[in-house]
C-alpha cells in the first residue's frame, strides 16, 4: 500500500512545490481568503507545508479550505493546493487531530450512511409531497460495507 | 428511452425536497426513467472523509461507482458536490493505476471492484447533453419571457475542468445558454461563478461567518443586477443563498427578497409543469413575485 507521506511527497515533487513563484494566484482566487482576510491564506499555507509542518498540523487554518478548486485550476506552475492540503490533513488525522465538527459529521456518515441526519417520521413527510421513502434507502448491508472499508482503526479514531 | 441511475445524495433528499420534486416532475414529463438502488453510501465529501484518510475516502466514494457499473447506467446526481466527488474519484482512479489497485484492494474486501466504466452526470449536465439549448427551446410551451435570471454556477459543476469536463473553467457559458433556451434573459453579473462554500466548509462558527460574508457579496451583486431570481444548479448553493437572505435580514435588516430556484424549476416552468408540482412553495424565499411576473401564481 502506498502511504500518505509517500503520496504527499510524490504530489509535492510532481507538482514542483519548490517552483512556487509566490504569485498569489491561489490566494487571489480563494473564496475563503476573500471572506476571512488575515485569517486564511493558501499561498502562506503551502509554504507552511514545507517549512512549518508540525505547527501546521495543529492549526485551524489547515481545515478551512472549502474545496472549490479555483487555486488548483489557476496555478501557473500546476501545483494542486487542494489535494496537497487534503493529504496534509491526513497527517494531522494520523496524530489524532480531527476537529470537532468534521469528526461529528463523519461519525454520522458511518452510523447512517448519510452526512445529514434524517429526522423521525421523515418518510411520511416526503410522502405528503409525493416523494418515495428514503428512510431505509441506505440498506444495513451498505452501512456494514461502508464501515468495513473505513476500517476499525479509523472508527476508533472517531471515538477518541 | 433514456434511463439514469439516480444518485439522490444527502442534502437534496433531506433538505431540498422542492428540488427533488422538480427534478422528478421534469424527468417524468420528458419520459426519462430513473432507476433507484438502496445501497449507495454518502459521496464522502473530500473535505470530510478524504481529509481523514485519502485512500479509504476514495474507496468509499468509488464504491458508488462500482455499483453504477453493475447497473451499466450513467449515474445522475442532484447535488454538485456529489457530482464533484464522484467525478474526482473517477478521474484519479482512471489516471493512476497504482491508486486504482490500492483502492480496489479495499473494495475487494467487500466484494466490489471499480473497472473504469462508470459514467457520472448531474441533473444539469444530463439536460445539456441529452437536449441542449436547442432541445430545451423546442420543447418550451410556456417560455419565461420577460424574466431576468441570474445564473449561479456553483463550483463543482465545472471545477476543476479536468475532473468534471463540463464547461470552461474561467468563463462557463452552458448554464447561461440553457437559461436563455427557457425564454428568460440570462443576466451577467460579477459573482456569477463565485463560491458559496456551502458544501466545502464544516468548521463551525468560522465557516458560518465566511459563508454569510460570501452570501452577502453575491446577493448584493445580484440585487444590483436587477435580476428577478437566482437560477442555481446545486442544493448547497440554494440553501446558502436563501438562508443567507434570512440571516442578513435578522443581522443587518437587509431585505433582498430574491427568489432562488434551480435550473430544473426554470426548465419545468417552460415545459408547462405546474409550479406546485415543482415544489416551488417549499422555497425559503417566496417565489410569488417571479410567478406573478409570469402570470402563473
Amino acid at each position: 500500500m502506498v502511504e500518505v507521506k509517500e503520496l504527499l511527497s510524490r504530489l509535492l515533487d510532481e507538482n514542483k512545490l519548490s517552483y512556487c513563484q509566490d504569485c498569489g494566484s491561489c490566494t487571489g482566487s480563494c473564496p475563503m481568503a476573500k471572506a476571512l482576510p488575515g485569517k486564511y491564506n493558501p499561498r502562506r499555507l503551502l509554504q507552511r507545508v514545507s517549512h512549518d509542518l508540525p505547527d501546521l498540523l495543529r492549526s485551524e487554518e489547515l481545515w478551512l479550505c472549502a474545496w472549490c478548486y479555483r487555486c488548483t485550476e489557476r496555478c501557473p506552475q500546476g501545483i494542486q493546493p487542494t489535494e496537497i492540503f487534503l493529504l496534509t490533513r491526513n497527517l494531522a488525522s494520523e496524530e489524532g487531530r480531527i476537529p470537532k465538527n468534521p469528526k461529528a459529521i463523519i461519525r454520522e456518515i458511518m452510523r447512517s450512511g448519510r452526512s445529514v441526519s434524517v429526522p423521525d417520521g421523515f418518510d411520511e413527510w416526503r410522502e405528503g409531497y409525493g416523494l418515495p421513502p428514503i428512510g431505509m434507502t441506505i440498506s444495513p448491508k451498505a452501512i456494514e460495507e461502508q464501515r468495513k472499508i473505513f476500517g476499525e482503526e479509523l472508527l476508533r479514531r472517531l471515538d477518541a | 428511452m433514456t434511463e439514469y441511475l439516480l444518485y439522490p445524495g444527502c442534502v437534496a433528499s433531506v433538505r431540498e425536497l422542492g428540488y427533488e420534486m422538480a427534478m422528478r416532475a421534469v424527468f417524468k414529463r420528458l419520459d426519462v426513467k430513473l432507476r433507484q438502488r438502496d445501497d449507495f453510501n454518502c459521496c464522502m465529501p473530500a473535505c470530510l472523509v478524504h481529509s481523514v484518510d485519502y485512500k479509504r475516502g476514495l474507496a468509499l466514494t468509488s464504491r458508488n461507482l462500482a455499483i453504477a457499473e453493475e447497473e451499466d447506467l450513467p449515474l445522475m446526481t442532484l447535488c454538485s458536490s456529489c457530482f464533484g466527488n464522484l467525478s474526482r474519484a473517477k478521474y484519479l482512479l482512471d489516471s493512476n493505476q497504482d491508486l486504482r489497485r490500492d483502492v480496489n484492494k479495499l473494495l475487494g474486501e467487500v466484494g466490489r471492484e471499480y473497472r473504469g466504466k462508470a459514467r457520472v452526470e448531474h441533473v444539469v449536465t444530463s439536460i445539456y447533453k441529452d437536449y441542449g439549448p436547442d432541445g430545451v427551446r423546442e420543447m418550451s410551451v410556456k417560455p419565461l419571457s420577460g424574466v431576468r435570471a441570474a445564473p449561479f454556477y456553483g463550483c463543482h459543476l465545472f471545477l476543476p475542468q479536468r475532473y468534471s469536463g463540463f464547461d470552461d473553467a474561467e468563463f462557463p457559458q452552458k448554464l447561461d445558454r440553457l437559461i436563455e433556451a427557457t425564454g428568460a434573459e440570462s443576466v451577467d453579473y460579477h459573482e456569477k461563478t463565485s463560491c458559496c462554500i456551502g458544501c466545502g466548509s464544516f468548521f463551525g462558527d468560522v465557516s458560518e461567518e465566511a459563508g454569510l460574508k460570501l452570501a452577502e457579496i453575491i446577493l448584493d451583486d445580484v440585487k444590483a443586477s436587477g435580476a428577478d431570481a437566482i437560477v442555481a444548479t446545486c442544493p448547497f448553493c440554494m440553501m446558502q443563498l436563501e438562508v443567507g437572505q434570512i440571516k442578513l435580514r435578522e443581522a443587518k435588516g437587509k431585505e433582498y427578497g430574491i427568489p432562488v430556484i434551480h435550473y430544473v424549476d426554470a426548465f419545468g416552468l417552460s415545459l408547462g409543469v405546474e409550479p406546485s408540482e415543482l415544489g416551488l412553495d417549499l422555497r425559503r424565499i417566496s417565489v410569488s413575485p417571479l410567478l406573478q411576473k409570469l402570470g402563473r401564481d
